[in-house]
């Protein structure tokens, strides 16, 4: 299987002070990635590093074989982006932020919007496109957000935490659109704290502790390599987390 | 919770002699000099002009009197959390906002106090007001302010049900009868009608508040919008961090922007343009430079210095678009979206040659208006043209690669 992104000995964070402490994981075409970790292990940072918000200070984040130094332009045009909290252009209206990711990934006027208003529809917005999403709820923000991300043809989609805020419809549409991404082929590297929902749906895991991997796999490669720590993975994760504290 | 309002006010008024301090520099206290010397100089001459009896000399002196005791607003200083964290201690917030309201007499009154010292000459003139008849009006205008305020006050609790009782209606009616009374009978009677005006909501006021709630949110906009206002008239001399203007829909301009196609290569003109329109940060300061401009100019008559200020204003305008350029950098996908840096540059000159070019085009206009010399025309529309393209095509993307450089 092709390796969508690889990411290797990564040290970096904000500053001079490494956050990430030689990070490597990957995620291969059509994989869906569970990046899981406490609050501030790290997720963010890697994150960051990798679509490009950072630049680490050691090791490399691989692409379908570019990196961002090589061409940031092929690079970005294959990330779609789903940020933890919603970020939007407080001037544009719902149907102006859609054309603007349209401009941004060069996609065709009329296929995109032809996928547009189906997402719209799954995420009850279409009646909201001259409003500004600025002054929406939170999880309609999000929606936004999840609009203008399976928009694009991206082969690889970040989601930062996406479950938290949505209503319980929305996170099954979600998970739809991810399952028929990954069908496309398409990778998912995907940050959260739901853990249930998570072991459902993700086919590896990399759990992140104080800027390291802890451990990477899938649920029964975790499982044969903590015997003792349970079945779930709220209870390996919890598990892992008290060595730390004990 | 007085404390409370003690300690905000000096925070308060710490920030606010910052600002006053950087507004004041020795360059405008010079120009605010010179300014205040040459009304009062206008001034004196003007009453040298007027004679007793003049019918309209009550009505201006009414009109000028109800306009001012509308200055001064209740200052509350209260903060958007506080609906949070204050909403245990609503009753208590009552001497905060009784503190509140201390304060803003202060200032208001001392407003009313110069005013009614201003128009003193004018009205001893034209209406042959004594001294003693003059400090009564100023005390009137006192007890009016005072009572305003009671009526602000008031409004920040429900104790009137929906209606409030700080309508601007109510202010207006209330300050027009006290001081016609006052002008066109004795000042006494409108000391007397003040203060049974103020007693009166007083007495009210203190008998109903108790058993009712504080308007939390109306407060905590009508101080945004009063604190906004200030930072405002701040941000005409220097930059205010906590200014980040207001957006408006302006669905009538939507037609603007059809002229811009969208494609991959106009994301950011796309962006910029209604960023630039429906933010009312930089398009209020293109609109007020602009007509600033264009009133100077108008008046101004001369062979050189139309020229001279109609650059001046340009390179004004040019100036201060330039913080706009990052106008997006705490948006994540500025970063994310596969679109050069140099597309974004381009985009930026495109539209600062736009605004540019309408804004000198506009004052061009002026200057022909107001003066029949050809020449100067010509001059002025040779240095606006030379200007704005250096401005937009040469010196905004010089500089904002630079300072993108030096920030890494």
């Amino acid at each position: 299987m092709c390796m969508a992104l690889e990411v290797s000995h990564v040290v970096g964070g904000y500053s001079q002070i490494p956050v990430l402490k030689d990070i490597s994981f990957d995620v291969k075409d059509g994989e869906l990635v569970g990046l899981i970790g406490l609050n501030g292990a790290g997720k963010s940072t890697t994150i960051n590093h990798i679509i490009g918000l950072l630049t680490p200070h050691k090791g490399t984040i691989t692409l379908n074989g570019v990196t961002i130094q090589q061409d940031s332009q092929a690079y970005k045009q294959q990330i779609a982006y789903i940020p933890e909290t919603p970020v939007l252009y407080q001037e544009l209206t719902l149907r102006e932020h859609l054309e603007v990711t349209m401009m941004a990934y060069d996609l065709d006027h009329d296929q995109a919007w032809k996928t547009a208003h189906k997402l719209l529809k799954t995420f009850r917005l279409d009646n909201k496109l001259d409003w500004f999403p600025a002054n929406f709820s939170k999880g309609m923000k999000q929606k936004v957000m999840i609009v203008c991300a399976f928009l694009t043809q991206a082969k690889l989609f970040i989601i930062d935490e996406p479950f938290l805020g949505l209503d319980p419809l929305a996170v099954n549409d979600l998970l739809q659109l991810i399952e028929d991404r990954k069908r496309k082929g398409a990778s998912i590297l995907m940050s959260t704290h739901v853990l249930d929902t998570a072991q459902r749906y993700c086919d590896r895991f990399v759990l992140l502790h104080n800027g390291q991997v802890k451990t990477e796999g899938t649920l029964s490669e975790l499982q044969a390599a903590l015997p003792e720590a349970g079945e779930s993975l709220n209870d390996i994760y919890l598990s892992m987390t008290k060595v730390d504290r004990a | 919770m007085t404390a409370l309002f003690k300690t905000r006010l000096q925070r308060h008024l710490r920030e606010m002699a910052k600002y006053l301090r950087l507004v004041f520099n020795d360059f405008f206290v010079f120009a605010l000099l010179f300014l205040l010397g040459g009304l009062g100089y206008g001034y004196s001459n003007m009453l040298k002009t007027l004679k007793a009896g003049y019918w309209w000399a009550p009505v201006v002196a009414l009109l000028v009197l109800v306009i001012v005791a509308q200055i001064g607003r209740l200052a509350t200083l209260i903060e958007d959390a506080d609906r949070v964290f204050l909403l245990p201690k609503e009753r208590a917030m009552h001497a905060y906002l009784v503190a509140a309201r201390r304060y803003s007499q202060g200032l208001a009154q001392a407003m009313q106090i110069v005013a009614v010292f201003l128009l003193a000459p004018f009205m001893s003139v034209t209406m042959h007001w004594t001294v003693l008849s003059l400090v009564a009006l100023g005390v009137a205008q006192i007890v009016l302010k005072d009572a305003l305020l009671r009526l602000d006050l008031a409004s920040a609790y429900q104790v009137t049900g929906q209606t409030r009782m700080n309508h601007w209606a109510i202010k207006w009616g209330v300050s027009l009868i006290v001081l016609a009374a006052g002008l066109w009978t004795l000042p006494w009677v409108a000391i007397i009608l003040a203060l049974v005006l103020d007693v009166a909501v007083a007495g009210w006021f203190a008998q109903h508040w108790q058993k009712q709630q504080i308007r939390w949110r109306e407060q905590i906009k009508i101080e945004d919008n009063r604190m906004l206002g200030i930072y405002r008239f701040f941000n005409m001399f220097t930059e205010v961090p906590m200014l980040s203007g207001t957006i408006k829909r302006r669905r009538y301009l939507d037609g603007l922007y059809r002229l811009i196609k969208p494609s991959h290569d106009h994301l950011y003109l796309y962006l910029f343009s209604r960023g630039m329109v429906r933010g009312s940060e930089f398009s209020g300061l293109v609109v007020r430079l602009t007509v600033i401009g264009m009133l100077l100019l108008y008046f101004v008559r001369g062979e050189w210095l139309p020229v001279v200020l109609a650059a001046l204003f340009i390179y004004l305008i040019g100036f201060q678009l330039l913080p706009f350029f990052q106008q997006y950098d705490d948006v994540v996908f500025t970063h994310v979206y596969p679109v050069l840096p140099a597309q974004r540059l381009k985009s930026f000159v495109t539209l600062v040659t736009l605004i540019l070019g309408v804004a000198a085009g506009l004052l061009w206009l002026v200057v022909v208006v107001a003066n029949p010399h050809v020449v100067t025309a010509g001059v002025t529309l040779l240095v606006e043209v030379v200007e704005v393209w250096y401005l937009a095509r040469i010196y905004t993307p010089q500089r904002l690669t630079r300072s993108a450089e030096n920030r890494g």
